[in-house]
């Protein structure tokens, strides 16, 4: 397998690959996948609980305030002067944190959203070039167009060009209530998605044609008609080698979630500018920012790599199977 | 319609382009027959397999299947009634041996799970690979993946089996258990088309054996015959060299 794995752990055991309890076998942790494991659930835990304490109307503290107060923090450089240093940027963080994590909901909801809605359209678009005459042309002049395009400007057409799907949204009930977001960040869900599904459904393609030919033949072989081959022979092992290409496609639609931005949706880098712009601290902000996008990869990454360690099957797509 | 013959051949042509490849074969199968294949690589054998149950299209000529032809039969519905196991097995990767075999019943035949399920076991059962139910394809051996291949088309209850060459890619001890499950399946009455280089295996079960070569049939006819008293010279030789190379392996 290529790259896209940075996360061995997980996949280390599904690698053997040869017992056939390979599948059930929890992964084996170095100390370093240990050390991630703690700092995700810390990470997530205070996530989560900063957005329960939003979404509620501020249960523990009031919304958007920290749950440490930032004076409390830069206090302890008062107290030991060798940290003040430290102190003060972590009284610095710990004063934006709760804003950008309002900012981060919106990044999550774009890519979670965009890359799920993608994914069936993808596979569509994946067996269509592979399989498919009229369709296979259709297939790839959407492909061609979405990835051919920049995505900025997709994001522009869709909603300064098409008034009306803005519009459309906004009329949606629940929409701009709450934590479901405005119309602008469906506009760009529905940007990313058809973007998505053409970069997701050209990995997809590949790992379809790297599926032995004689596959298929067998499933035509004992009555199966070419979809139902498709779907029950030919996908299911498709999708598994298509796992680590996929992955990447889902770090990628991460970071370039914040072109929203150019459309009015305030996610987390664009809040992060807004904030340096009002400060005058550029460095911290996209420091804090770029952490924030870290922690977001690197579990979409380790997600990923679990779950490919789950559905391994011995021999197929593990480097001596192939 | 039971005295009609399960197979008819008749004048079959195939081309690839401009190469034709089958030049006008005929032959008739009754049920229970067991017809082997052989001739030089590039005779036109698998091609001439893979027009039976359309996997490939020909251009002329006529196949039956218990008096309907082929070509006026829904094609999934010929590949139902016709089994076929391929020379580099062609398991389904992703599934275990049992659910290899599972397949066909439960998606094209509308079993139920359980039932689909008792079958293959049976079927695992009847090639003794029982024990290797869960095993995943690249956890079997040559001749195990083989085994299954053949339970797998079996649990389709053909009328009609096809092998292409079914021991062509296993190492040379494990062509025996392949050669015996074919022996005891041919014992059993299934009608069977067989494309091999084993010579052990057409002497001892093979009701006629054909001798294809460039597209013709060069001589057809029982076993005894072709070994002992070929017309032609050419059947002579192909089949002493054969049985020089496949003949002893068990």
């Amino acid at each position: 397998m290529s790259a896209g794995e940075a996360d061995g752990d997980a996949d280390a055991d599904a690698g053997g690959g040869v017992a056939p309890d390979a599948r059930t076998a929890g992964p084996r942790r170095s100390r370093a996948g240990t050390l991630k494991y703690v700092a995700g659930a810390v990470l997530w835990g205070w996530v989560l609980l900063r957005w329960g304490n939003d979404w509620l109307g501020g249960v523990f503290v009031p919304r958007g305030q920290a749950f440490v107060p930032p004076a409390t923090v830069a206090g302890l450089g008062d107290a030991i002067p060798v940290l003040a240093g430290v102190a003060n940027g972590l009284a610095f963080a710990v004063h934006y944190l709760p804003n950008l994590m309002n900012a981060m909901w919106l990044t999550v909801v774009l890519t979670v959203v965009s890359i799920t809605l993608g994914f069936p359209l993808a596979v569509a678009l994946a067996a269509a070039r592979s399989y498919g005459h009229y369709t296979g042309w259709a297939a790839l002049g959407f492909v061609e167009l979405f990835r051919g395009t920049p995505l900025l400007a997709q994001l522009f057409v869709l909603y300064y060009g098409l008034p009306w799907l803005p519009a459309f949204f906004r009329n949606l009930p629940f929409v701009g209530e709450g934590i479901v977001p405005a119309q602008a960040v469906w506009v760009a869900v529905v940007g990313f998605t058809l973007n998505s599904a053409a970069y997701q459904g050209e990995y997809i393609r590949g790992a379809i044609d790297s599926v032995d030919p004689g596959q298929l033949e067998a499933g035509r072989a004992v009555g199966l008609s070419k979809l139902g081959s498709v779907r029950y022979v030919v996908l299911p092992q498709a999708l598994r080698y298509a796992i680590p290409g996929w992955t990447n496609e889902l770090v990628y639609l991460i970071k370039y979630s914040s072109l929203a931005a150019f459309i009015t949706v305030p996610e987390l880098l664009y809040r992060a500018q807004a904030f340096a712009s009002e400060t005058y601290r550029y460095t911290e902000l996209f420091v804090l920012a770029g952490v924030l996008y870290l922690g977001l990869v690197v579990t979409a990454s380790s997600l990923m790599g679990y779950v490919e360690g789950r559905v391994a099957i011995p021999g197929l797509g593990n480097a001596e199977g192939r | 319609m039971s005295d009609d013959p399960l197979v008819r051949v008749d004048d079959l042509h195939k081309r690839y382009g401009d190469e034709e490849v089958l030049k006008g074969i005929s032959f008739e199968m009754d049920r229970q027959d067991v017809q082997v294949l052989v001739g030089p690589s590039g005779s036109g054998k698998s091609t001439l397999l893979r027009c039976v149950n359309r996997l490939t299209e020909f251009q002329g000529g006529e196949i039956t299947l218990d008096g309907t032809p082929v070509t006026e039969m829904d094609v999934d519905d010929l590949r139902r009634q016709v089994g076929m196991v391929f020379q580099d097995f062609n398991l389904f990767a992703h599934l275990t041996a049992k659910e290899n075999i599972m397949l066909g019943p439960r998606r094209v035949l509308g079993k139920t799970e359980e039932e689909a399920a008792e079958r293959a076991l049976d079927e695992l059962d009847r090639v003794g690979l029982a024990a290797q139910a869960d095993s995943y394809p690249a956890e079997l051996s040559g001749g195990q993946k083989q085994r299954v291949g053949i339970a797998r088309a079996l649990a389709m209850d053909p009328k009609l089996m096809l092998f292409d060459e079914p021991t062509s890619a296993l190492d040379p001890e494990l062509i025996g258990e392949v050669v015996e499950v074919m022996e005891d399946l041919a014992e059993g009455g299934m009608t069977m088309l067989v494309v091999t280089h084993e010579m052990g295996f057409a002497r001892a079960a093979a009701t006629d054996i054909m001798f294809l070569d460039q597209g013709r049939i060069v001589e057809h006819g029982p076993p005894e015959r072709l070994f002992e008293n070929p017309e032609h010279e050419r059947t002579a030789q192909f089949l002493e060299r054969l049985t020089r190379l496949h003949g002893e392996t068990r």
